[in-house]
């Protein structure tokens, strides 16, 4: 904030709160421009000033300090990259996957619990997961699954398997470690808007159609998700967006095993940009991924709401 | 269709009193208005009778069964909401449907009765639309199409006129009489128009403050009001109320003397309707306040002592503000009530 407080247009605004002094027209037009000026220029450096940033580095071959032009030549490595769409592919499927799940289990949770008085009162509780840093989240679940084998000891005393479970050694285990740790993390904070969009509909259309003879579940099906629908795009979109950026689970569970089959885009930006030093490289697919992301944010979005418009 | 009772019904909501001992028996194929200023409790009682409220004391029994424990899935009513509660996903079409679906109604079926459920309402033209689209007046429309457009044991309606302009109002006034008599439904309808519950009503329950004030035919209650409440209420403008003392067979109060039963003694209240009075005569003296010429009849407003006493007077009388006349009325027409409880007080009339 000393930064945008020292900037030229805060110190021009000064003698404007001068008293017994006309502010010109001119001054009258930009004041206010200037009142939000510092927050403005706050928030642009720290979002489109490393974006821009790093469509620009995406353009050249970075190493260390020396910087030399290559066009779209990052672009085109990336596109004959194996690693790259492996990458890809793995957020997509396990972002699909994590998302699905705590989407359906938190609507199925919030239909049972809406009307609930006792969930009224206590939501706040159930963001108890949610307020754990990610990383916290991921050495937790790392002790459950690898490390302390915490899953496989009660499984094997259940009976359900006999020896311990080699969760990293394979992919779709691997993956499904991943899986939990993001569904265990985020089902609540679906759960608490889905709960807040339904207590907020109309109870008296709940109660024509109970009059009208539909069962509870068929109320939720006909009536309340339908209205839902506009908040249920908007908490997906935020969730999707957010595990697009799955890092800290990776790093810490799994690493990429086996065989990067569990190496997300943000994994394999950060492993090309810090561990390979290929800055430029980790760029473009920082790029790629930022437009593919509006893109699909963006049509989830208007579709959302076209349809639910009467 | 089927026979409605209410059992010494209470509801309470913590010390606050919304229904006091509702006891009443509907009939099958009545059709019972429940009357009263807002906030009387008839949303409430409706409510009840529904099954969406639960009564705090009494019982509710629908077709001889006793349903006060009863979901309201499972009492087969209809009703129609003062809110609407259309449902806002669907087009009115659907609004419609949504009960024949989920009651079993065969497909078949279902277009046919939701035509023509929407043309008893005059809703044929906005099927496609959806409840945001429509005005007021035709989303209660169409909620009272999604009510009809089913057999169910009794209909409930609150208030399903009170957003239409005049001319819609009267002509579904009749339209929902003639539904019901052809329907042979079983009819609790909440209104706050006398007008309506007059013109519907095979019975009417006037209720104040969560209490029944008088069960009765439209005629019995304007002819023979129970108490000052219903006399205030029924009638436009109201029956006249006026406070005084009576005395020997004589009624006084400031600018008053009628005639009164020879039985009356101390504090009473003299009631008049405003169509009972006529200009001249001796029973009140005062001075003209208002005149308000409608076409047939005009209204006249005349100051006698210190309060207001309301006359419907010829179609050509005219009077200039502040001009002395005298009114008179026929003994005969005259109520008299208890000066302290308001309770009508008969004997000897
Ligand atoms: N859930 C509630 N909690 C407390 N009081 C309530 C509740 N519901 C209704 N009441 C009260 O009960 C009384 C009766 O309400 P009701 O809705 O039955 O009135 P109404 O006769 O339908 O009035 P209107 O003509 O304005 O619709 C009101 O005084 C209201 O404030
Ligand atoms: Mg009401």
């Amino acid at each position: 904030m000393t930064d945008a407080l020292s900037n030229p247009g805060a110190v021009k605004a000064a003698p404007v709160t001068r008293p017994r002094r006309r502010r010109s027209r001119t001054m009258r037009r930009l004041f206010p421009y200037l009142l939000v000026a510092p927050a403005v220029i706050y928030l642009l450096g720290i979002t489109l000033y490393p974006g821009l940033f790093a469509m620009w580095q995406s353009l050249y071959f970075v190493r260390f300090n020396n910087a030399t032009f290559v066009g779209l030549e990052n672009y085109a490595d990336l596109m004959r990259d194996r690693e790259f769409w492996q990458a890809l592919w793995n957020t997509l499927v396990i972002g699909t996957i994590s998302l699905t799940v705590q989407t359906v289990l938190a609507l199925t949770l919030a239909y049972h619990a809406y009307r609930d008085p006792w969930v009224k009162g206590w939501r706040i509780l159930f963001l108890m997961p949610m307020l754990f840093m990610p990383s916290a989240v991921a050495y937790l679940w790392q002790l459950a699954f690898n490390d302390g084998r915490v899953i496989s000891d009660i499984l094997m005393r259940a009976g359900v398997v006999d020896a311990t479970i080699p969760f990293l050694s394979s992919v779709w285990l691997a993956r499904l470690t991943l899986i939990v740790t993001d569904v265990w993390q985020w089902t609540p904070f679906l759960f608490i808007i889905f709960v807040a969009g339904l207590q907020s509909q109309d109870a008296e259309v709940e109660e024509a159609a109970r009059l009208d003879g539909a069962s509870w579940f068929q109320i939720f099906w006909n009536v309340s998700l339908p209205l839902l629908r506009p908040v249920i795009a908007v908490a997906v979109v935020l969730r999707g967006i957010d595990i697009s950026t799955m890092f800290a689970s990776v790093t810490i569970m799994t690493a990429g095993t086996p065989g990067g089959m569990t190496e997300t885009i943000s994994y394999f930006i950060y492993r090309t940009g810090f561990r390979m030093f290929n800055f430029g490289y980790a760029s473009a697919a920082s790029v790629v991924m930022l437009v593919l992301t509006i893109v699909i944010a963006q049509t989830v979005v208007k579709r959302a709401f076209r349809s639910g418009r009467a | 269709m089927a026979a409605i009772e209410l059992q010494n019904v209470v509801k309470r909501y913590g010390a606050f009193v919304g229904v006091r001992e509702f006891s009443l028996a509907i009939p099958d194929e009545e059709f019972l208005v429940l009357l009263g200023p807002s906030g009387c409790g008839k949303t409430t009682t409706m409510r009840m009778i529904a099954g969406l409220e639960e009564p705090t004391e009494g019982r509710i029994v629908i077709g001889g069964e006793d349903m006060t424990e009863v979901d309201a899935r499972d009492r087969d009513v209809a009703m129609v909401f003062q809110g609407y509660a259309l449902y806002p996903n669907m087009t009115i079409y659907d609004n419609i449907r949504f009960p024949l679906r989920m009651r079993g109604v065969p497909a078949t079926d279902h277009d046919r009765l939701i035509r023509r459920a929407a043309d008893m309402v005059e809703l044929g033209a906005y099927l496609d639309r959806k409840p945001g689209a429509l005005s007021g007046g035709q989303r209660q429309r169409a909620a009272l199409a999604r009510a009809i457009v089913r057999q169910p044991q009794a209909f409930l309606m609150d208030e399903p006129l009170s957003n239409l302009d005049a001319k819609l109002r009267a002509s579904m006034r009749v339209q929902i009489k003639h539904l019901q008599r052809e329907l042979r439904a079983t009819t609790v309808y909440v209104t706050h128009d006398q007008i309506e519950a007059m013109t519907l009503a095979d019975r009417i329950v006037v209720m104040n403050q969560g209490a029944v004030q008088q069960v009765g035919t439209p005629d019995e209650i304007y002819a023979d009001p129970a108490n000052t409440f219903v006399a205030g209420f029924i009638g436009a403008p109201p029956m006249n109320l006026i406070d005084g003392v009576a005395d020997g067979g004589t009624f006084t109060a400031p600018g008053v003397t009628a005639p009164c039963p020879a039985t009356l003694q101390g504090k009473v209240v003299l009631g008049i309707r405003p169509e009972d009075c006529v200009v001249g005569g001796g029973n009140l003296t005062g001075s003209v306040y208002g005149v308000e010429p409608t076409g047939d009849m005009t209204y006249l407003t005349v100051n006698v002592g210190t309060r207001q006493v309301e006359v419907k007077a010829a179609r050509d009388f005219r009077a200039g503000l502040d001009t002395p006349l005298t009114i008179g009325f026929d003994p005969r027409r005259t109520y008299f009530f208890d000066g302290a409880t308001g309770q009508r007080l008969r004997h000897g009339s």
